[in-house]
């Protein structure tokens, strides 16, 4: 791998490795900028370094401490916050979905929420390119939204859960399809085609799972970028004249080393990327970097989780396969009956036991004998589960508390309510599960109300410098050598998992860099 | 061993495909777990012990898995979650406070240590923690109900659930590396998974498990 | 609902059954009404050509043996008649090998019951497998086509069944089968198997998204080797381009199943997880179907040589 010296400024500096630096590192480097990515994570080797072990796995995860308060206070972990090189796609459901075109301009064109500065068909072949580059496995024929190219590969086999999805959505009369999933039904270079062992979310040890480490980062070293591993960076420097960034300040090896930059890119997510921006105000800007209009941290977006599990007749052993084989998007489609704005899908689920135990002991507060029988019925049990659209709320915030974490970093403070809107369409869709999953067979069902997924908006996009921090290129508004790659720019969030539009924002951010180079405005 | 999955264990299978090498030193670590305190005091520890015994009971029919020892340890690696909710302290404060607090509790009602009691007073100071309900709010401001809920309930259930002879006993497939599944539809098992005994079919689950592997 | 698609499914294989029995039994009728011709010498053409069109008849059934050994023991012989295919096709195995060796010429009324059976056995299986197929959530799509009871996969029973009722009915001295003579009828079943067969390794290949070139082979070859073959029932220039791309199939019945080793070997685990990856990764018993037909092809061919 080429390496750069620190002193030895570098095209662009990337903080964070995942579905949005990593994808843009890769595209950068393979443009023929000069790169470094920097990730606070290990770079681990899937096929030695995976245990089949939930509790060993959480060292996929994010295990600094935030706090997380407001009405509906947030947990973090699994279900949004990863650490690693490949950042979250090394832990994540590999769902990989479309939005519905009209939700890039929801403002204008569906009344609500707010219009992103792209044109979905732009999108949808950018959303082509990162599904020939994942390889995704899906369903020759997709239901939902305008055409598409053929997803690369063939859709997996349903197992026993999504099969479930499919009977109940059959009986209740909406449509139905195989999830399109980033890991791999054939073979596929060095990877392996998957296994159906259900660890998906904790890491997969058969390399099957298409996550930014084994697809964009090995591009990205073979087109001459370094990845910096288990080196967090601590603040983005500037220069006090010119205002423009001139590098980035990271902990690596025990201590504080500083990589020259002719422009830095944030692609850390929701949570990380506005804390790198408020901590590393100065003089200057007091208010942190790129946050004229004061939305740095604000807008903090999730998408609704709600589950509803229930008893099956037959054996399902859910623990088979990835979790989310089956998906209905139909309420995305859908926009009669509604009493609400946005949209969302749900698909089947198959926890492990150590999360279903969570589940169950702090949704339902079982202990005692209680909750080892309820546990007893883990190979019975089938699921539904949400993701659904929040709207954005600038009372939803990442901030700043005055703890700091071992290296001296402020932590961050995560405030989440959900509004009335987001609300309705909870109560909408926990019915309409209730419906599907009672249609499939399952029986004494019981709701899982507390958990999220996914963190956007903290860092929106948009063509007013007063209402966005970043522009239609992601760059930010006040410093323009100071770009913001992630799931930070969404304006909204739709009712698709996000990353696959972060990939895509990722590799239209590059093209759009090359044009800038090429037309001097770099 | 559970009647529900005669004869099933997952640890039978750590030589076959199913297991990688990795996953057979992180199991073997869990297995080897010392019972005594790392990170409580002697104390404390006996109240954890105790508090696990009621939050999960375990058949007296097997060897217990070591709960008490699983928290402490996370404890003495200050393994957190990466988030915690306002209103509690971090992860050793919370716990340490906790303990003290409920040992407290116990001794106020029945003035004796919680370890002392007997199950069902036991249960029933834990049920009035968990529902807010004790006299004393004195948890220098972390809330009871709060603690339970987010941090002693769920630390304790999903290390249970963390470990081989729970997996045993739910009937859970275990590791499964290099070696997943093949058959996934409704009612199907591959032959190293755990054989369900449906009632009058005991006997054949547990020939079926002994040869899981 | 589930005791009439039941029903349905059983009485879908019933009525296949009912149908090839009737065929059947109206050709043993014939075959017992037929004229005494001459049998033809064991070294003769159409003897050579029996032979090959029994050694095909025993691939085929060999090969039904061991796919349908494999894939029923996957799907845990839930149905107790999953049993049967491997029963059938093993006796139709050693029917097809006797006839290959047999000493004197003419039919053996026990080899063609085997024979029989085996046609029957087939019929029912395409039954049994279009109702797994449309039991399913979705019915008949591209997810059941890909992951449910393979469709055609039964028929490869049926046609090792009826190529030896031919070989059969070749060592008699060839009288018409339902008006047809020997050779059309061999060349014409060969073809239909080569389209299907083909057809097969398409779908499944296409499940595999053709990540390897090499995968389109078995959908191209073996529809060019069928036209060349019918071709050659009604243009003798054909018969030699005919020939060498059945020669070619040959030899992919076996370089397929190398393919599938290398393709078994290269799943995670390799053949250390042959629990999982002979069951999962591609099946070893399947491209020697190619060989099977393209043997029963060049049998055809012989048989259209020794006409002028």
């Amino acid at each position: 791998m080429r390496e750069y010296r620190d002193n030895e400024a570098v095209d662009f500096a990337i903080v964070g490795t995942g579905a949005g630096g990593g994808t843009l590192a890769c595209r950068l480097a393979e443009a023929g900028f000069s790169v470094v990515g920097l990730d606070a994570g290990p770079w681990w080797r899937p096929l030695e370094d995976f245990a089949s072990d939930e509790l060993h796995q959480h060292k996929l995860y994010w295990t600094g401490e935030r706090i997380c308060d407001g009405a509906d206070a947030l947990q973090l972990g699994a279900n949004n916050s990863g650490r690693s090189v490949g950042g979250s796609t090394v832990h994540f459901a590999m769902v990989s979905l479309r939005f519905r075109p009209e939700w890039f301009k929801s403002k204008s064109q569906l009344g609500y929420g707010a219009d992103w500065p792209v044109d979905w068909r732009e999108m949808w072949d950018y959303y082509g390119e990162v599904e020939q580059a994942l390889k995704i496995s899906g369903p020759v024929n997709y239901p939902w939204g305008p055409k598409r190219p053929r997803y690369p590969y063939r859709a997996h086999e349903l197992n026993a859960a999504a099969l479930v999805l499919a009977n109940g959505a059959r009986k209740v009369g909406i449509q139905w399809a195989p999830t399109p999933l980033a890991t791999i039904s054939a073979p596929r270079g060095l990877s392996h085609p998957c296994v159906y062992r259900g660890f998906c979310v904790v890491g997969c040890a058969t390399n099957a799972k298409q996550s930014a480490l084994i697809t964009w980062i090995p591009r990205a070293v073979a087109a001459g970028a370094e990845i910096r591993d288990l080196a967090m960076v601590g603040r983005i420097e500037t220069d006090a004249k010119t205002g423009l960034v001139t590098g980035v300040h990271y902990h690596r090896e025990g201590r504080w080393r500083f990589q020259r930059a002719r422009n830095v890119v944030v692609a850390g997510y929701a949570i990380e990327t506005p804390r790198l921006l408020l901590n590393s105000a100065d003089l200057r800007h007091p208010d942190g970097l790129a946050n004229s209009s004061g939305l740095v941290g604000r807008n903090l977006m999730v998408q609704a989780n709600q589950a509803v599990y229930g008893t099956m007749e037959e054996e399902i052993r859910w623990y088979k396969g990835p979790p989310s084989l089956a998906i209905t998007e139909h309420w995305n489609y859908q926009d009669q009956d509604k009493d609400f704005f946005g949209g969302y899908c749900f698909m089947s689920d198959g926890p492990l036991p150590l999360i279903f135990a969570g589940i169950v002991s702090g949704e339902r507060g079982l202990w005692g004998t209680a909750l080892r029988e309820e546990m007893a019925k883990y190979n019975h049990q089938a699921a539904l589960k949400l993701v659904g659209e929040v709207l954005p709320d600038e009372r939803n915030t990442v901030t700043l508390t005055d703890e700091t974490d071992e290296l001296g970093l402020k932590i961050p403070r995560v405030t989440f309510s959900y509004g009335d809107n987001d609300k309705r369409l909870i109560r909408h869709a926990q019915q309409r599960m209730h419906e599907c999953l009672a249609a499939g067979g399952a029986r004494d069902l019981w709701d899982q109300n507390n958990d999220t997924c996914h963190l956007h908006g903290t860092a929106r996009m948009g063509d007013d410098p007063r209402t966005s921090v970043v522009d239609g290129n992601c760059r930010s508004w006040d410093i323009p050598n100071l770009w913001i790659c992630d799931g930070s720019v969404f304006p909204t969030v739709g009712g698709v998992n996000p990353s696959l539009t972060i990939q895509a924002i990722a590799c239209r951010t590059a093209d759009r860099i090359r044009a800038l180079a090429a037309a001097g405005e770099l | 061993m559970s009647e529900q999955y005669p004869g099933y264990d997952v640890l039978a299978k750590r030589r076959t495909p199913s297991w990688n090498e990795k996953t057979r030193q992180v199991i073997d670590e869990r297995l080897a777990l010392s019972r005594e305190p790392r990170y409580l005091s002697q104390e404390e520890w006996l109240v954890l012990e105790a508090i696990c015994d009621r939050i999960v009971p375990q058949p007296r029919t097997r060897p217990p898995v070591p709960l008490a020892a699983m928290v402490d340890t996370k404890l003495f690696e200050n393994r957190g979650d990466g988030y915690r909710d306002y209103r509690l302290p971090p992860l050793r404060e919370a716990w340490q406070r906790g303990l003290h607090a409920i040992d407290a509790e116990a001794r106020r009602r029945h003035n004796v240590g919680f370890a002392a009691l007997d199950t069902a007073e036991q249960d029933a100071l834990l049920r009035a923690v968990q529902e807010g309900a004790l006299c004393d709010g004195g948890w220098d401001g972390m809330p009871p109900t709060i603690f339970f809920a987010k941090r002693l309930l769920p630390d304790i259930a999903t290390l249970y659930y963390a470990h081989p002879t729970a997996w045993n006993e739910i009937g859970f497939g275990g590791p499964a590396s290099p070696r997943g599944y093949v058959r996934m539809d409704f009612d199907r098992r591959d032959p190293w998974e755990a054989a369900e005994a449906k009632p009058g079919r005991e006997v054949d689950a547990a020939r079926e498990n002994a040869r899981a592997g | 609902m589930a005791n009439t698609q039941t029903s349905t499914g059983f009485g879908f294989a019933a009525l296949a059954a009912a149908g090839a029995l009737a065929v059947l039994a109206n050709a043993q009728r014939r075959h017992l009404n037929k004229p005494a011709l001459p049998p033809p010498q064991p070294t003769s053409p159409q003897a050579q050509a029996a032979q090959k069109i029994n050694l095909a008849s025993s691939l085929l059934a060999g090969a039904v043996l061991a796919d349908s050994a494999v894939e029923h023991y996957r799907g845990s012989f839930h149905n107790k008649a999953m049993y049967l295919p491997l029963a059938i096709s093993a006796q139709a195995l050693v029917a097809g090998l006797q006839g290959m060796v047999a000493r004197n010429a003419g039919a053996d009324v026990r080899r063609e019951a085997s024979h029989q059976l085996a046609v029957v056995n087939g019929a029912a299986g395409l039954g049994f497998h279009l109702y797994n197929i449309t039991k399913r959530p979705g019915g008949i799509g591209w997810l059941n086509l890909f992951y449910a009871a393979p469709f055609g996969a039964p028929a490869a029973l049926s046609l090792s069944g009826l190529f030896g009722l031919l070989a059969e009915r070749i060592r008699q001295g060839g009288p018409a089968i339902c008006g047809v003579m020997p050779r059309r009828a061999a060349a014409w079943l060969t073809a239909a198997g080569l389209l299907g067969t083909a057809g097969e390794a398409g779908l499944m290949h296409f499940r595999g998204a053709f990540h390897n070139p090499a995968m389109v082979i078995p959908v191209t070859l073996p529809p060019v080797a069928a036209a060349l073959l019918a071709g050659a029932t009604v243009k003798p220039c054909l018969a030699a381009p005919a020939r060498w791309s059945l020669r070619l199939l040959v030899a992919v019945g076996f370089i397929g199943s190398a393919f599938h080793a290398y393709g078994i070997q290269r799943n995670m685990g390799g053949w250390r997880n042959w629990s999982q990856n002979l069951l999962n990764g591609p099946p070893l018993p399947a491209p020697p179907a190619f060989t099977a037909l393209a043997t029963a092809g060049l049998g055809a061919l012989d048989l259209i040589a020794r006409v002028p």
